[in-house]
């Protein structure tokens, strides 16, 4: 029933159901009530009454629905399937011709999560049966974009058709943040890339200088080096290395407003983080980890890596069920030497435990730390009323403090234990950062981005 | 003036639908007398009719798709729209005015003006909800609805003329002879 017309764009023989109109029921009522009294009343002129109905449905051709058409060739052209949040999408939606001389209404109903930016109603005149949808998608994931329905209305608007069309569904990525620089190991693999290595080479960037030995080249010669020391130098350059980078992001707990919770900051500052590194020519992998498992992306060069990445972490579900622990990791998505970037609000133990299996394991891991929330303060019993946190009066301070004491002893002690996971990840030699979703990655990983970061096994 | 032409446009066939809902019910009542089943006739056509036009006026408003979060003021106006929009008004209003013209004694040329005015309030009708081009559905129409007409008046002629003889028989031929003209005419018409 589907055949692709174009890039993107589908035409699918949907089935028409043909009913009477309003229209059309009115007029049979009145011709059926007209011609029924006539007959009980004995009164003649109630059947002239019913005459004009009876006329205009015989003349509208009620009744004679073979000549409907049965199906209708719909042609669906999304502007774009994959879409970042908040980005206006768009449906052009087409009846072909055989549902001519048919005056012609969409309807668009959104799927859950696509929010409409124009008309949902369009009204074509005969013959012009296109119409344009335009939505938008707040928040990512995978969404359906919903149904259009089709109303066909016949010359004289006594029967009328309804097609229902499944529109495509559509993959919402998440924004990416902002991030210009990287992060880069002291150690790197011996493969070509773009970042200075520790080792000379044949790379752009100036290493060091030494004497002439034969064989060498002679656009090698540093002249002025030469005119000082009286015999002929080189200049040496390191090689240029690319580096393995795994991406974890954890989809174990979401904390906050749906659009800003943690899971939201993770996704797009993992997105940031592999698009920088995939400009670098890296090879950038992804791991997600949810309740059930982890899902997991092999490490891989290119632009369509992005969307691989991308692809891999929108099936992340931040769900409650039980499942298998991370105890054991996915080898082949973790090349040795690799730089681990964790995006994680550090609330699950099981995470923070695989995080320390890994740095145990000699992995460098930076982890971004993307919890924005705290537990709300202490409230006065009875009343539920947040307590200001510097109340007028030494009085009432002490009365509030007295009533949401046990509130605030809980607060500080969750407090204390974020901080403690957060110091013993520091101790073992993980770097962590905290970002607040809004400012640039640059900001919280400047102090590990101005110089190779130092693999430490 | 593009604004104020698509409000008249807008507007003006759902006050022609109004009034001539309005002038057939009162077209219907006239003379009738206050016992049995007349008041509930009376009652069901004018709640019709009004429950018609309200439908016609608020046929704008959106209705939501979700009605989890909605205050009760909110779910009860989404309610009365629901049951405006979902019940067969003009339906009820034709049986209801029909019945009371049965109420009265026979007055063939009351009935058959009474069937123009329904008529005409059920094209306003349709034009009015579909917001299709009034004049230009009329004139696509024109033959079949000069040609209803034409029946109407011979129905009420026929009744008028009398009856050779007297007795039921004569008052069934009287309405064998009308059902078998509009027949006729329904036949010849072109497809």
């Amino acid at each position: 029933m589907t055949r692709p017309a174009a890039a993107g764009t589908v035409t699918r023989q949907v089935p028409v159901r043909w009913r009477l109109s309003r229209h059309s029921r009115r007029l049979l009522t009145l011709a059926i009530a007209g011609l029924l009294l006539a007959v009980l009343n004995r009164r003649p002129e109630l059947v002239g009454l019913a005459a004009p109905a009876l006329l205009l449905l015989s003349a509208g051709g009620l009744g004679r629905g073979e000549s409907r058409p049965a199906l209708v060739a719909v042609r669906i052209s999304p502007g774009a399937t994959r879409l970042f949040e908040g980005e206006p999408g768009w449906l052009d939606l087409a009846a072909d011709d055989q549902a001519g001389g048919y005056d012609l209404r969409w309807d668009f109903h959104p799927g859950k999560g696509v929010e409409p930016a124009s008309a949902v109603t369009v009204t074509a005149a005969q013959g012009a049966g296109a119409a344009r949808f335009e939505f938008t998608v707040p928040r990512w994931g995978k969404r359906q974009a919903g149904t259009a329905e089709l109303m066909l209305h016949d010359r004289w608007r006594l029967a009328e058709g309804r097609a229902v069309v499944t529109l495509p569904s559509l993959d919402v990525f998440p924004r990416p943040g902002t991030q210009e620089a990287v992060v880069t190991l002291s150690r790197l693999p011996n493969r070509l890339g773009e970042h200075s290595a520790r080792v000379q080479g044949e790379g752009a960037e100036f290493f060091g200088l030494r004497e002439y030995v034969p064989g060498d080249r002679q656009r090698q010669i540093n002249w002025p080096a030469s005119t000082r020391r009286g015999r002929l130098m080189v200049s040496t350059h390191p090689a240029e290395r690319s580096q393995d980078v795994v991406l974890l992001v954890d989809a174990t707990s979401d904390v906050g407003k749906p659009g800003t919770s943690a899971l939201d900051f993770g996704l797009r500052g993992a997105s940031a983080t592999a698009r920088a590194y995939l400009e670098r020519r890296d090879r950038v992998g992804v791991i997600t980890y949810q309740w059930g498992g982890a899902q997991w992306l092999a490490p891989s060069l290119g632009r369509r890596q992005v969307y691989k990445i991308i692809d891999t972490m929108l099936r992340a579900d931040a769900s409650w069920s039980r499942g298998s622990s991370f105890a054991r990791l996915p080898r082949a998505a973790l090349p040795p030497g690799a730089l681990v970037v964790a995006f994680s609000p550090l609330l699950d133990q099981r995470f923070v435990e695989s995080l320390r299996d890994l740095r145990e394991r000699g992995f460098s891991l930076v982890v971004v730390d993307v919890l924005n929330e705290s537990p709300p303060g202490p409230r006065l019993p009875l009343l539920g009323l947040p307590v200001s946190p510097r109340p007028a009066g030494r009085l009432a301070r002490g009365a509030l403090t007295a009533m949401g004491g046990a509130d605030e002893i809980a607060r500080r002690l969750w407090q204390m234990e974020q901080q403690a996971i957060r110091f013993s990840l520091r101790e073992l030699g993980v770097r962590v950062v905290h970002w607040d979703g809004t400012e640039s990655l640059d900001l919280p990983l400047a102090p590990y981005s101005r110089r190779p970061l130092v693999v430490r096994r | 003036m593009r604004e104020r032409g698509s409000v008249l446009a807008l507007a003006g066939p759902r006050i022609v639908a109004l009034a001539l809902g309005v002038a057939s019910v009162a077209w219907a009542a006239i003379g009738l007398a206050a016992s049995g089943w007349a008041p509930l006739a009376l009652a069901v056509a004018v709640a019709s009719v009004a429950a018609g036009s309200l439908r016609l006026a608020l046929l704008e408003v959106p209705e939501p798709q979700e009605a989890y979060f909605m205050g009760l003021a909110e779910r009860t106006w989404y309610q009365f729209l629901s049951v405006i929009r979902t019940l067969p008004w003009e339906e009820a209003g034709c049986a209801a005015m029909l019945w009371l013209e049965v109420l009265h004694p026979a007055r063939a040329w009351h009935t058959a003006v009474l069937g123009a005015a329904l008529a005409g309030w059920l094209l306003a009708v349709h034009i009015a909800e579909s917001g299709t081009g009034a004049v230009a559905l009329l004139r696509r129409q024109a033959r079949v609805l000069v040609l209803g007409l034409c029946l109407l008046a011979l129905g009420a002629a026929a009744s008028l003329l009398p009856a050779a003889s007297s007795g039921g028989g004569a008052v069934a031929l009287q309405i064998l002879a009308v059902i078998a003209v509009t027949a006729a005419a329904i036949l010849v018409l072109p497809g």
